[in-house]
């Protein structure tokens, strides 16, 4: 039964991506969003289907082996507990809602069934990380996603731009992959397979040593897929891309997939809390960079992802503070309201006439849209943290996890989130403020079109969760059932109680530091103060870390290439060969000016030979 | 039917056919035809040799064995174990994907082309089979015939040049090979029954270390020429710039792989004790040989010198597993050599539809071929990812048992094999982009693949996914010959974890 289940979630969309390629554009526009859409649904369905199914002891199922050599096996093995059901069932939800809205927003492009094909692909791909058992077919499901983003980022592949910004992408989280597969070799190396259920079972028998190094080389892994420190600089160019695909791909489901990975080796990482210490500390860090980098930014989309860097690095320090069902709650929460947030601005932006600029939308954009500002303002208050909003519920626990952690180095930690805190509810309502509010002196002109307010649709729903989700898993001072605590109780370690305890305090302090973010944000972007765009800054370059990396670390090596052609393997290399058969060449000739014909020469050379002869003989006789 | 003389037909079989070539002379749709006839026969003859042997009642190796000059001690020897009959297949599949990739290059003279294509067939097939180290020097030499002329003769721009340089490279390895195997053959004069050039025999020899050594070097120059390796790498590039498309699929499908091949059965099981001196120079070699092909490649202009120096890269990854010791990244070369010989065999067909249909292969005339001819981007981009060692393609199933076999004997040689990957990624996905992205910088049409050129992408793509999901068949054929040589040269690392 459970079996069939996750067959069928795997195999809905990848049917549905082999039907894109194959018969996508015959079947029509229409046709081919409806046959995408429905893979997807059909995977939500067995989601669900299987998350009410779902025992509290984990399941495994096995659909045969993959490769076996020498000791070391790798198998089709899914491993089915109740953090994966919870996982499947947000991300085929999320990502049901973002198909519907795609066929709104690709209605023009003529690529459709390319983009659906990648779409459903990427679903796939991205399910398989949340089933996988086996660490080499989750490296599937990593990769999968690696290359689905890789495509759509460049989708638009005419523009080099875009491209780039995709190539840049696959390369700086196969720079963080190097790191899955140094860890896969060791976990081989230990136990001659890779599997989580093995690394669970024998995370005891490892060495510190060694499970700490294990732990480093997937939590690198997770920093490239993630976004994190010091392996973000990709994700803000990642917005090259449709928006419903920053929506799915780089907010909802691919950049917390590293999450989800330090969340299922959470067994292993006990063992190694120097990984854990780590994690926070980078995911606070980058909590705090990408607040502070997204106050430099006009173009809505990228305010967004450096927003999504921001939030996936909570995620990390809950994950870090061993908070796994914390982290799961902000991951689901953030799912909601990042995509709902990032489909209002792809309506912005379409309505807008492609018009990114946050400071050249504007209070018409609000009177012409009211639909759109309700859905934004749910998405902006539950990111911002305003009390009792999703985002508010889960981003405190993160909170209240670091600063209850027994190890001072999480205070730090908790110091940097904070802070990072109040500067979200700042750059949340800057872009509030100046987007729905401002009279810009030269606004875009808006362009109507009816499916805008079609596309508006599916985002209902996620305005609902965005608002209201946190009471899925309300703070323990409110006295309510937490549902989410509840369900994962066994399979994740429970919320100890003095952080229930520090709850109290810390959500208070996140809502004062919400509301006083609101109170800053409306001092300098009022309407009234008609806001006008900072120049652009260190914030805006990120810090400038995608410039270092672009002309530290790839000029330089454009430049080996370019040299190792030219200079080595053509001057030295092929002149040596080159070299040798001119002397060989040269050789010869003067060899064969002996044997040339001529008769002088002939004789010379045999009187030359008969003395030499002569000479060696005689010296060798002495 | 297990009686009749299977490997004898397939050796010889392609090199009848190349024979009767010349009576077809006359039509070239005939000759393209006969020739696809001819292969499509071969691509039979190793089914059924699988079918007979490997499958339902495994009976391996098979042996053909006949006197040949006695006095010498030399024998027809032929023995198809479960690693030779792997790489058969391989050389028959790839010459079926040979006739098929161009109806450009054998313009001229078809009969020619055709039959230097099924009489290269033959001698590789004689390669990968002949056991007596002399046939098999034989066959060595030989292959290099076929080649020279395909190259020279049906070749673009400077072809001449470009096969001679090709031929003096692999010449000379040969001819040092040559004299270690007569050096060999001598030595073997002091064993009971005479001199003798079979396999086996020669690898209980007890050598003096400096001569195991000396012999050693010679056949693995000869070898590495042929792999090629870093630093004797010259004359690929040019080959595979200026061969036909068919010359290039057996370059980099077949060529290079005997190297490899003949690497693991007879330099290592006939010198262990040189083979384990002199591992950590032919790991260096090869991982060195890995980034500085892969930061060459980057910097390429051709796409065809581009794949050419992405084979050397993963060439140079294959070798460093070989000698590594483990046999789990032993295991991982041979797959990724058949890996290799699949998605690169791709990338050239797809190099050359590109040459055929712009007239030019540089990145300068190229971009924006996905719009033009979408089916033609996705197989170059699925051959791309393959490459590139995505899971669930064959590229990886290879790479990850070599960087995992690595990682056992040596943990710095597998960082650098992880590392690899990173560095492979990056000339492949700027091949990608130069090619199907971005802006259209020439003007020409570009038609989408036409049947025969999906037939062949296809079948490659298909093999590509077999091996990448199912790779458990070919594991299990190469297991026991490999563990055979390992335990030879290995004695104690086998079971070392």
């Amino acid at each position: 039964m459970m079996e069939n289940a996750l067959a069928l979630m795997l195999l809905f969309p990848l049917a549905g991506a082999v039907f894109q390629a194959g018969w996508g554009l015959s079947v029509g526009r229409r046709a081919s969003g409806a046959a995408a859409a429905l893979a997807v649904a059909g995977a939500l369905a067995a989601a669900l289907f299987a998350l009410a199914r779902c025992p509290v002891a984990p399941v495994h199922v096995s659909f045969g082996g993959w490769f076996a050599f020498d000791g070391f096996s790798a198998a089709f093995s899914l491993l089915y507990d109740r953090i994966a059901a919870v996982m499947t069932a947000t991300v085929t939800g999320t990502a049901l809602l973002i198909h519907l809205y795609s066929a709104g927003y690709m209605r023009e492009d003529k690529s459709y069934s390319r983009y659906f094909c990648y779409l459903n692909l990427f679903v796939f791909f991205m399910l398989l990380i949340a089933l996988a058992d086996d660490l080499l077919l989750l490296f599937m499901g990593w990769e999968g996603v690696g290359f689905c983003s890789f495509a759509l980022i460049g989708f638009w592949h005419e523009e080099r731009k875009n491209v780039n910004a995709g190539v840049k992408a696959f390369i700086t989280t196969r720079i963080g992959d190097l790191g899955y597969v140094a860890g896969l070799a060791l976990v081989v190396a230990s136990f001659g397979e890779a599997s989580l259920s093995g690394l669970a079972a024998g995370a005891e028998v490892l060495s510190p040593g060694m499970a700490a190094a294990i732990g480093f080389c997937f939590l690198f892994a997770a920093l490239g897929k993630s976004a994190q420190l010091p392996l973000s600089s990709w994700l803000p160019d990642a917005m090259a891309g449709p928006t419903p695909v920053s929506a799915l791909i780089h907010a909802a489901t691919m950049v917390t997939a590293g999450v989800y990975l330090l969340m299922r080796l959470d067994p292993l990482l006990a063992y190694a809390p120097s990984v854990g210490a780590s994690a926070a500390c980078i995911g606070a860090a980058t909590a705090l960079y990408g607040a502070s980098c997204a106050l430099g930014q006009r173009d809505v989309k990228r305010i967004l992802a450096y927003s999504t860097i921001s939030q996936v690095g909570y995620m990390f320090l809950a994950a870090g503070s061993a908070d796994v069902t914390g982290a799961l709650f902000h991951l689901q929460t953030h799912a909601f309201f990042k995509s709902l947030l990032f489909m209002c601005a792809g309506i912005m932006i379409q309505a807008c006439g492609e018009e990114h600029d946050i400071f050249r939308m504007g209070a018409h954009l609000r009177r012409r849209y009211p639909g759109l500002f309700v859905l934004f303002t749910c998405g902006a208050a539950a990111l911002a943290g305003i009390p009792f909003t999703s985002g508010y519920c889960s981003k405190g626990r993160t909170l209240a996890d670091a600063l209850t952690h027994p190890d001072p180095v999480f205070l730090a930690a908790f110091a940097m989130g904070a802070l990072a805190a109040l500067i979200t509810a700042i750059y949340v309502f800057r872009m509030y403020f100046v987007a729905f509010f401002s009279e810009p002196a030269d606004p875009a002109r808006l362009h109507p079109d009816p499916a805008l307010s079609r596309m508006q649709w599916p985002l209902w729903p996620l305005a609902g969760l965005a608002v209201l989700y946190g009471f899925v898993n309300p703070p323990e001072f409110l006295h309510l059932k937490d549902w989410l605590d509840h369900f994962l109780v066994g399979v994740a370690a429970p919320l100890p109680p003095h952080a229930a305890q520090a709850e109290l305090f810390v959500e208070s302090l996140d809502a004062l530091l919400a509301l006083a973010g609101l109170a800053i944000a409306w001092g300098l972007y009022r309407p009234a103060r008609h806001p006008a765009p900072a120049p652009a800054g260190w914030l805006t370059a990120g810090l400038g870390l995608d410039g270092f990396y672009l002309k530290r670390l790839a000029a330089p090596y454009e430049k080996l290439a370019a040299f190792a052609w030219r200079g080595i393997d053509e001057d030295v290399l092929d002149g040596a060969a080159a070299g040798l058969a001119s002397g060989v060449g040269g050789a010869s000739l003067a060899v064969a000016r002996f044997g040339g014909g001529r008769i002088s020469a002939s004789l010379l050379a045999i009187f030359a030979g008969a003395a030499v002869l002569l000479l060696w003989l005689a010296i060798g006789w002495n | 039917m297990r009686q009749l003389p299977w490997l004898t037909l397939l050796v010889f079989w392609p090199l009848a056919a190349a024979l009767a070539m010349p009576l077809l002379r006359r039509s070239r749709e005939a000759c393209r035809r006969f020739a696809l006839g001819a292969a499509l026969a071969e691509l039979a003859l190793a089914g059924l040799v699988v079918l007979l042997f490997a499958a339902g009642r495994p009976d391996l190796p098979v042996v053909e064995d006949a006197a040949w000059i006695p006095a010498l001690g030399i024998r027809y020897t032929l023995a198809c174990d479960g690693l030779s009959l792997v790489f058969v297949v391989l050389t028959a599949f790839i010459g079926v994907c040979c006739m098929l990739t161009s109806r450009h290059d054998d313009a001229s003279r078809p009969a020619l082309y055709h039959a230097l294509i099924l009489a290269s067939l033959a001698t590789v097939q004689g390669v990968f089979l002949a056991t007596d180290v002399f046939l098999f020097a034989l066959f060595w030499e030989a292959q290099l015939i076929p080649v020279f002329f395909l190259i020279g003769v049906f070749g673009h721009g400077e072809r001449m040049r470009v096969a001679i340089k090709f031929f003096l490279f692999s010449a000379v390895g040969g001819l040092l090979m040559f004299l270690a195997v007569i050096a060999l053959g001598i030595h073997s004069a002091d064993l009971p029954d005479g001199p003798t050039f079979a396999l086996f025999d020669l690898t209980r020899l007890s050598l003096p270390v400096s001569t195991g050594r000396w012999l050693f070097a010679a056949f693995v120059l000869s070898f590495a020429i042929k792999i090629p390796l870093v630093p004797v790498h010259m004359w690929l590039p040019d080959a595979h710039t200026e061969a036909p498309t068919a010359g290039s699929l057996i370059l980099a499908g077949l060529l290079l792989k005997t190297g490899g091949y003949a690497l693991i059965r007879f330099a290592l099981p006939l010198f262990p004790e040189a083979a384990v001196a002199f591992a950590p120079l032919l790991t260096i070699l090869g991982l060195l040989g890995l980034f500085y092909a892969s930061a060459v490649a980057l910097a390429q202009e051709d796409v065809k010198r581009l794949i050419a120096y992405s084979s050397i890269g993963h060439m140079g990854l294959a070798v460093a597993a070989v000698v590594s010791g483990s046999r789990l990244a032993l295991g991982g070369a041979v797959v990724m050599m058949v890996s290799h010989a699949l998605t690169s065999g791709g990338l050239f067909a797809q190099a050359g539809m590109i040459g055929e249909r712009l007239g030019s292969r540089r990145f300068d005339v190229l971009g924006g071929i996905w719009n033009k001819a979408p089916g033609f981007g996705a197989a170059f981009l699925f051959c791309i990812l393959a490459a590139a060692a995505l899971p669930g393609l064959s590229g990886f199933v290879g790479e990850a048992m070599m960087v995992f076999g690595l990682f056992r004997v040596d943990g710095l040689a597998g960082g650098f094999a992880v590392a690899g990957m990173a560095a492979t990624l990056i000339y492949l996905l700027r091949l990608a982009r130069d090619t199907l992205f971005g802006p259209a910088r020439s003007g020409l049409p570009f038609p989408d693949l036409d049947a025969r050129e999906t037939a062949l992408l296809v079948s490659l793509v298909l093999a590509i996914l077999w091996l990448g999901l199912f790779p458990g068949p070919v594991l299990q054929l190469v297991a026991s010959p490999l563990d055979a040589v390992a335990g030879h040269v290995w004695p104690v690392a086998g079971t070392g974890m």
